[in-house]
């Protein structure tokens, strides 16, 4: 068996260090050994968007990271974005707009929205819908989603 | 919360109660729950799809370091699950199909459960395998299961009136052969399950998925061989159900047996390759229909003899006839119809039950044959329908009676805000093969929408109580699978007992404390356990209030309670506290509780030999109609606007029931369009997303959706099921609208790129 | 079970060629393709995992003596999004817009791509179109590969287990060049593509002039279309030429059948859809 490699990163404002196999994927780092169940795993090859998180504030996959790249970066999951204020309007438009059923794709939608609205701040439902394109969602048909990712951009545009 | 605080909460945009939570990232699901000491169970699938299993040798994966049971049907009971009692969950004479399970696997860790799945070796002999349902009934077939020889799992029959007559009697007649593809859930969260005997008693606590938790306990106390009452099933939040978790699979026992070997805990959960491989599927199907009509547009017969690929073992997708055959005989006013089905074995993975069930592979049928015989009678499509559409008050050849039916008001709703019958004829004037073209398409449906008498009750308990400060705990059989069920029951006792949404806590999840229900299946929940729910809250209003009126020297009946207060029923003037009467009730000499009990059985009945009998409380209906471009140079077929109409009964929960409606005509989308299982030789060739195509966020279409409220006399506030019906007509309206903007009619579904280009192309086989 | 027994992230070029020089590492830039090809058995470790991302010298996008040079860790967000790409190269960036998803563009890198040399590569087509040249480097030299030699098979390249791709030079477009990318999909973006086709060409008083013509996921690498160029080269662009060559390229691709598309769609797919780009351009 390999080694373990040390790394430091910050996660959800946390200074951490740990020792990670190499082989061992961001998101399996998240869920197993850091407790962080609110990533999710649906398919294991990017291709769902269920584990989006941020990494230096730009979302990516963390099912198709190595743990180990995590060095020296900042990272932020749902657990972090669920206790920052900035994000309120963000989840509560998803709360409000009825942009969740079963909820499991809903922390990856949630992340992967805070990414769009962190690039597009006025973003519009076409920009929204491109920026979920990654992200499959098998109970709402996206619309209220988008409703609610739009509605949080307005508010966020207001709030300025 | 959006409802001022004497307002009526029915109709408004409630949202759903355990949001907050799932924003928030905190809800544990399945594949979050871990248990002390707990094992990784692991299931070694079989590599032949028809085959004899002559040896297993488990010996290596035992010895490695870190295993701690390596279970084949050896080691276990003989009892085969499902619908048929066909499927043995460890295969030990012979595989039959790609999922088939030959040994099971728990380990300290998922690693050493996958290199120990590695270790086991497994002899085979292959058997000839069977690949087309038309080749298990030729004479002379393989046979797949010795206990049926002519490979027939199920058969149906069903007929009324005389279609000889109705040949006869008819102008025009059309026949097509419809072939419907083999799709899946995709549940977000794959399936998995934590088995867990408490050491001491020997009692078994399933953490599982199920959508049928009471059905599932019986189950498994007779595949265990226990006394059920020592079974506890709890069922954490489900990332998506949509009939997936409606029948007992081989994984679920696999998981007990391996933590009952290990006395350990078990967390069997699959990988998303393993879900598309292992979980069930919709029911593939072959339908050929034949069917007539008078010159001046009056339908004369059906006949429809199905064929079903039911795969190697029988689950709920062979019994999706029940819900087929009422299509058929009902949907329309039909005078004369004949049935028949058979579900034959096969080496293909076998289907289950999927919203819907059976009802979009018939819609897609029998309404393209509704276009082609409004073309061939030269009829307006829309007024064809308009024509033989059922009415409220009759009862079907089926024995269906529509109490409410709101049929005709969704087709001129749908068509009226579409401009359907103007554009299709405008734009089937301009139909042709090459560029751009666009086209219309109309369907509709109807489904089951006061649950469906199949089992020997169809009925849901509730227990509803009150503490001393006037909080509500719900406690009720049906389970919340994202569809917001928690959200309406608790919206509903709120309506009965005045109270806001924030007073009311619903548990539905433990069978240990929830009453009995049959499952979230049919489209029922809101109406069967609504009205459950409904039925407990008035007895606890009854008791309060005849309390009140002692208390107050008013009679009962003049006074309501409404925000939180006792009131006088005439004026809303506040009476005295709801929380203080509760409290007066419990601490004076009374010593009395508020806690009611309800069980609500709809007043549907089972269905006789014939399949005849008003099986259902209610029915919904609903017309969808599409717009669509096709890009003849490509083939591709883009979904640009969905009118929706649906009889809901009545609007519960405006938001909910949207997000049932979006939800369910993009899953009806992805069927039409992109979604696919091919299958060769037994085994399937996009077990992955990358292959296996969802609708993304971008290519939604516009969505219309309308409500007709028919205030059904039956149901809780007036409201009937939903969950199914948006899904069911997608498919046959793209198909009429690819005709209305090509004037080539495509049979087989999906309608992905290739298949529409060789279709315009006349090359598609 | 895999073993990796050691795990490097150099910060500078050198280091990492040197770790690169036994052929006995794993390379990882955005492990968007390496962690579902480790995952599904298709690749195996190598004894070390190097990651290149802490290399500052391969993220560096450049413009100068006529060519750009984009840094092998150019991420596809960074060739979408990125204003001398969109200016130099539009092509490029255009493509970059139907890759994947958001999460992938921002992890996968240009230089993983064309490493990866899958025959449906979204940047592939346009780089073949762009005559880019693939540049190589190892501890004992670098070297430089015109694209159109680099893919040797599904996966497999010219690239030698000692080497790294360090980037891709391009020449910068002419004037009055007109270029053009086509992927088919049913989606903006996250659908491999079961054909694409890339167009460069000078379009002067209606004739073509230095043409390029690629395709992907028709053949067993990404292809130039060497015959349908002859066609168009230096010829009048009509409606007679458009069919032409649109036959020719249906004739000179070698799709297969395969679950995302028959060779039979492949080619009337490539047909039709060279046939729209080419009446696109005459158009303009």
């Amino acid at each position: 068996m390999s080694s373990l490699v040390e790394i430091s990163c910050v996660v959800n404002g946390t200074p951490t260090r740990l020792a990670v196999p190499p082989q061992t994927s961001a998101l399996a780092l998240l869920r197993d050994h850091l407790g962080l169940s609110g990533t999710k795993y649906g398919c294991g090859e990017g291709e769902c968007g269920a584990c989006t998180i941020l990494v230096d504030g730009v979302s990516v996959n963390s099912c198709l990271m190595f743990a180990v790249d995590f060095d020296g970066r900042t990272i932020t999951t749902i657990e972090g974005l669920a206790v920052d204020r900035a994000s309120d309007p963000l989840r509560q438009a998803f709360v409000d707009k009825g942009g969740v059923q079963c909820g499991f794709c809903t922390p990856g939608m949630v992340v992967q929205s805070r990414h769009v609205l962190d690039k597009h701040p006025h973003a519009g439902p076409e920009e929204v819908k491109r920026g979920l394109e990654g992200n499959l969602c098998r109970c709402t048909g996206y619309k209220k989603i988008v409703e609610a990712v739009v509605t949080a951009a307005a508010a966020q545009s207001a709030a300025e | 919360m959006n409802a001022p605080q004497h307002a009526s909460l029915i109709g408004q945009r409630i949202p759903k109660m355990d949001a907050p939570e799932k924003v928030a990232g905190k809800t544990r699901y399945i594949q979050d729950l871990n248990l002390p000491g707990q094992l990784y169970g692991l299931i070694l699938r079989t590599e032949r799809v028809h085959a004899r299993i002559v040896s297993i040798d488990t010996s290596a994966a035992k010895a490695l370091p870190g295993v701690r049971a390596v279970l084949t049907a050896a080691d276990v009971p003989i009892h085969p699950i499902g619908v048929n009692k066909d499927n043995p969950p460890l295969k030990g004479d012979k595989v039959r199909c790609e999922r088939d399970e030959v040994a099971a696997v728990a380990a300290d860790s998922l690693e050493i459960a996958q290199a120990a799945l590695k270790l086991i070796t497994v002899e085979y002999e292959d058997l000839p395998p069977l690949f087309d349902p038309r080749d298990s009934i030729k004479p002379g077939a393989p046979v797949i299961h010795e206990a049926k020889p002519d490979n027939v799992a199920m058969a149906f029959d069903y007929a009324h009136g005389d279609v000889e007559q109705g040949e006869a009697d008819s102008d025009v007649v059309v026949e097509d052969e419809f072939t419907l593809h083999r799709v899946t859930h995709c549940c977000m969260g794959v399936s998995g399950v934590i088995a867990d005997f408490e050491p001491v008693s020997g009692n078994l606590t399933l953490y599982s998925n199920t959508q049928v938790p009471f059905l599932h306990k019986r189950e498994f106390a007779e595949v265990l061989g226990m006394d059920p009452s020592r079974i506890r099933i709890i069922q954490p939040p489900i990332g998506g159900g949509f009939g997936s978790k409606l029948d007992i699979y081989p994984f679920e026992p696999i998981a007990v047996y391996l933590a009952r070997a290990t006395r350990r805990p078990v967390k069997l959960i699959f990988t998303r390759e393993e879900e598309f491989i292992a979980s069930p599927t919709r029911q593939p199907a072959i339908i050929r229909l034949r069917s007539g009509a008078k010159r001046d547009g009056t339908l004369t017969f059906r006949t429809v003899d199905v064929l079903l690929d039911n795969g190697g073992y029988t689950s709920w997708g062979a019994t999706i006839p029940f819900v087929m055959m009422q299509t058929f005989s009902s949907l329309y006013r039909v005078p004369h119809c004949r049935y028949h089905t058979k579900a034959v074995y096969t080496n293909n993975p076998f289907a289950g039950s999927f919203r819907g069930y059976g009802n979009l592979q018939a819609t897609f049928a029998i309404e393209q044959q509704m276009d082609k015989l409004a073309d061939a009678l030269g009829m307006d499509a829309y007024q064809f329908r308009l024509k033989n559409a059922q009415e409220a008050g009759e009862i079907t050849g089926q024995g269906m009676h529509f109490k409410t039916c709101g049929f005709k008001d969704c087709l001129e709703t749908a068509a009226g805000r579409s401009g359907f019958a103007e554009k299709r004829k405008a734009l089937g004037a301009a139909k042709g093969l090459t560029g751009i073209r666009r086209g219309v398409g109309m369907a509709s449906m109807l489904h089951v929408g006061g649950g469906a008498k199949i089992y020997p009750s169809d009925g849901c308990g509730t227990i509803l109580k009150l503490d001393d400060f006037g909080h509500v705990t719900i406690m009720t059989g049906a389970s919340e699978i994202g569809q917001g069920s928690e959200t309406v029951l608790a919206q509903l006792v709120c309506e009965e007992l005045g109270v806001p949404m924030s007073a009311v806590t619903v548990v539905n999840n433990d069978t240990d404390i929830t009453p009995w229900d049959v499952g979230v299946h049919a489209s029922r929940t809101t109406f069967i356990a609504g009205n459950s729910a409904i039925g407990a809250a008035r007895k606890a209003k009854d008791k309060i209030l005849a309390a009140a009126s002692t208390v107050s020297n008013m009679r009962a009946e003049e006074l309501d309670l409404k925000g939180g207060n006792i009131v006088r029923a005439a004026d809303g003037e506040k009476v005295m506290p709801l929380a203080k009467m509760l409290r007066q009730l419990h601490f004076s000499d009374k010593a009395e509780l508020v806690m009611t009990t309800n069980y609500y059985e709809p007043p549907s009945v089972h269905q006789d030999k014939g399949f005849k009998g008003d099986v259902s409380a209610a029915y919904a209906w609903a017309t969808q109609v599409v717009e669509v471009e096709v890009d003849t140079d490509t083939g591709i077929v883009r979904l640009l606007k969905v009118w929706a109409a649906h009889d809901v009964g009545r609007v519960l929960n405006e938001m909910g029931i949207e997000g049932q409606i979006e939800g369910g005509i993009i899953m009806g989308q992805g069927y039409a369009l992109c979604e696919d299982m091919p299958v060769v030789d037994g085994h399937l060739v996009n077990p992955a997303f990358r292959d296996y195509k969802l609708i993304t966020a971008p290519e939604i279409p516009e969505m219309d959706i309308q409500f007709i409220e028919t205030m059904d006399g039956e149901g809780p506030q007036g409201a009937k099921g939903v969950g199914e019906a948006p899904s069911i007509c997608m498919a046959a309206a793209v198909a009429n609208a690819i005709e209305n903007a090509t004037g080539v009619r495509i049979t087989s579904l999906p309608f992905t790129p290739e298949r529409v280009y060789s279709a315009l192309k006349g090359k598609l086989q | 079970m895999t073993a990796i027994e050691r795990y490097l992230a150099p910060a500078d070029l050198d280091s990492a060629l040197a770790a690169l020089a036994g052929g006995n590492a794993t390379v990882l830039a955005g492990g968007t393709d390496l962690m579902p090809q480790i995952n599904a058995g298709k690749v195996a470790f190598r004894p070390i995992l190097l990651n290149i991302r802490r290399i500052p010298d391969l993220r560096a996008v450049e413009v100068g003596q006529g060519r750009i040079t984009i840094g092998a860790l150019v991420t596809i967000t960074e060739l979408k999004d990125n204003p001398v790409i969109a200016k130099a190269v539009p092509l490029l960036a255009e493509a970059a817009d139907h890759f994947a998803s958001d999460q992938v563009r921002n992890m996968g890198t240009i230089g993983g791509n064309v490493a990866n040399a899958s025959p449906a590569g979204d940047t592939l087509v346009p780089l073949l179109v762009l005559d880019a040249q693939v540049e190589l480097a190892s501890a004992t030299g670098r070297r430089s590969v015109p694209m159109a030699e680099f893919f040797t098979g599904p996966g497999r390249s010219v690239r030698r287990p000692d080497e790294l791709i360090t980037g891709l030079s391009l020449p910068l477009p002419r004037l009055r060049t007109v270029s053009r990318f086509v992927k088919f999909g049913t989606r903006p973006a996250l659908d491999i593509s079961a054909v694409s086709i890339g167009f460069s060409a000078t379009l002067d008083s209606g004739r073509l002039s230095d043409v390029r013509v690629a395709f992907g996921a028709v053949g067993p690498t990404p292809m130039r279309g060497r015959a349908t160029e002859a066609v168009l080269e230096g010829a009048p662009l009509d409606a007679g030429l458009i069919a032409k060559a649109a036959a020719t390229a249906q004739d000179e691709v070698k799709p297969i059948d395969d679950l995302r598309a028959s060779a039979w769609y492949r080619r009337e797919l490539i047909h039709n859809l060279l046939g729209k780009v080419l009446s696109d351009v005459v158009s303009r």
